[in-house]
């Protein structure tokens, strides 16, 4: 007997959204297959990567992050630095400085710096905002940098349960850009989120999905069944609340754990820290992926390289 | 399994309002019927034109133009004695969200209706019942396997045949309850999709009984396995049950705002 190819019915497609101006816009999602079933169809946009810069200089960096960015002298300078890695689609400019227990910078400060980092950057590559991780100041921040990066479709992370009906308000409905809702690994509360941002009024199309991320090894498989649930509801019960792109940070996840930031010397059995630290992150996106990450966030260059190189060579 | 399909039923010339509407060829009360429905959570709305001896094709065409232009061409289902007029109102129907359903064939007199959903790639809405109400589990599985048989030998997917068990008022039929369950059960086994004009059951009762009638006995029927039903779907307990039933049946992901979307 013949043996025929059972062609899976095609399931319904993920919101496309794109964020970014002119050439270094970049579009995410679309895609009604699961992640890098070519052989079931066309994934519309190729998963995406952006590469972290921090507002504060990186002090502690391994050092191929710290030789990458040598001679910059200023955010803007980093910025634009990055977007050159090899396999960069977009840059995630974090206000790492913002957080009131930290340096806490102010939000006027912080637009200034994202509107020069913005200028500097120009067209050549689509930017995103990353928070300070507090709640109160992210929404503030948020604000003031929407309103200085007007006309550049910037997308803000994240929304949180906390501060949503804040910065939908501001960053989706007063100045227009990209808002992604945040969870942390709940897939209830990833619906219940993208529903509350919607019905404030911000289309569903301009929701990003950051449902929250693990380092492999840390409770990751919560991780990836709540991806995994996510994109069968989107696709094959045709959940029209969960069809946002998912955005995945990886790298504020995986430099924090023991592999990525114990010294060759503590563990001498382990080798080069900065081998570790940059396969904790590429492990960690190419798993988050392969269950349905449409975009991930990597901080040391090669990590880039390797993740994008890999995208390629599938899609 | 998927999620419970909802079809609306109050675009119906029972109404004296949609009566109205429908000899003067008045939108607005149509469309306000239609999208009160939709807001509340209807999938397919049903179209009633009752005999329309005299204009039915054209009356249906207007109809199924003026609600699917308005309304994002939701699928709907085609509601009449009058054949010609469902096959009038097929010819302009629009299946971008969906196939057109014939209500209703039975296994009587309306059994060409079988075959008029088959000549036009449409659902059709199998009555198992021929004249009056039937009298066992067993004589309804007898009308369903006729239909059946006659939607396949024309062509049709099973999955194209919505079996009805015929439900049926409790007061005066209280002893008969049971056997719409177990037929429903016994679609259910076969693999049938089922609906079904669930509002018969509560008919006569006072209106604050209704809702608490209808919410249970679609709960009931649902875990036997009915996959649709006709219903009014601004009745806020009804909705509130087949929505916490899909939740149930995990055919749709929960979230704490469930109810309102």
């Amino acid at each position: 007997m013949p043996f025929n190819k059972p062609v899976p019915k095609a399931g319904a497609a993920i919101n496309e959204l794109e964020i970014g101006v002119g050439a270094g816009a970049i579009k995410l999602g679309g895609e009604n297959v699961l992640p890098f079933y070519v052989f079931d169809g066309e994934i519309k946009n190729a998963p995406k990567i952006g590469i972290e810069v921090s507002d504060l200089p990186f002090e502690d960096a391994p050092d191929g992050i710290k030789a990458f960015y040598a001679g910059t002298n200023s955010v803007a300078e980093r910025v634009v630095k990055a977007a050159s890695a090899e396999g960069a689609d977009f840059v995630c400019l974090r206000f790492e400085s913002a957080d009131p227990n930290g340096a806490d910078t102010s939000e006027d400060e912080c637009a200034r710096i994202a509107k020069e980092a913005a200028d500097a950057l120009g067209d050549s590559k689509a930017l995103v905002i990353i928070g300070s991780k507090n709640a109160d100041k992210d929404a503030k921040l948020f604000d003031k940098v929407a309103a200085a990066l007007t006309d550049k479709n910037v997308l803000f992370v994240s929304a949180k349960e906390e501060n949503y009906k804040t910065v939908a308000a501001s960053v989706g409905l007063a100045y227009n850009q990209k808002v992604a809702a945040e969870s942390a690994v709940d897939i209830n509360l990833a619906k219940q989120l993208n529903v509350l941002i919607n019905q404030m009024g911000v289309q569903n199309q301009n929701i990003v999905m950051n449902i929250g991320s693990a380092s492999a090894g840390y409770g990751f498989e919560y991780v990836i069944s709540t991806m995994d649930r996510i994109k069968s509801a989107a696709m094959n019960q045709n959940d029209t609340t969960l069809q946002m792109p998912i955005f995945t940070p990886i790298s504020t996840e995986t430099w924090g754990v023991k592999e990525s930031i114990s010294e060759e010397s503590e563990m001498p059995t382990w080798g080069s820290r900065e081998a570790r630290g940059i396969d904790m992150e590429v492990m960690t996106a190419v798993s988050v992926l392969a269950s349905g990450s449409n975009a991930v966030m990597l901080r040391h260059p090669t990590s880039v390289a390797t993740v994008s190189a890999l995208i390629k060579a599938l899609v | 399994m998927a999620k419970f399909i909802t079809i609306g039923e109050r675009i119906h010339c029972i109404s004296p309002v949609i009566r109205e509407a429908m000899n003067t060829k008045t939108p607005e009360p149509i469309l306000k019927r239609a999208k009160e429905q939709l807001d509340a959570g209807a999938s397919y709305l049903d179209v009633n034109i009752g005999p329309a001896e005299n204009n039915g094709p054209e009356l249906m065409q207007w109809a199924v133009k003026l609600i699917q232009e308005n309304f994002d061409n939701v699928p709907l289902a085609l509601d009449t004695a009058n054949r010609s007029a469902i096959e009038a109102g097929i010819q302009v129907y629009n299946r971008a969200k969906g196939k057109p359903i014939v209500n209703s064939a039975d296994a009587g007199d309306r059994i060409e209706n079988i075959d008029l959903a088959a000549a036009n790639d449409a659902i059709a809405i199998a009555l198992c019942s021929r004249e009056g109400v039937p009298g066992s589990v067993e004589e309804r599985q007898g009308f369903c396997m006729e239909l059946l048989e006659r939607g396949l030998s024309l062509g049709m997917d099973s999955d194209d045949l919505w079996f009805d068990p015929l439900f049926l008022v409790i007061k005066g039929m209280q002893d008969k309850q049971k056997e719409v369950l177990e037929t429903i059960a016994w679609f259910a086994e076969q693999g049938f999709k089922s609906t079904g004009g669930l509002s018969n059951v509560s008919n006569g009762m006072p209106k604050h009984i209704r809702p608490i009638m209808d919410s249970i006995m679609v709960s009931m029927a649902i875990q036997a396995g009915l996959t649709s039903a006709i219903v009014n779907p601004c009745d806020t307990r009804l909705m509130e049950a087949v929505k916490s039933a899909d939740i149930i049946n995990n055919e749709t992901l929960y979230a704490d705002s469930y109810l309102e979307i």
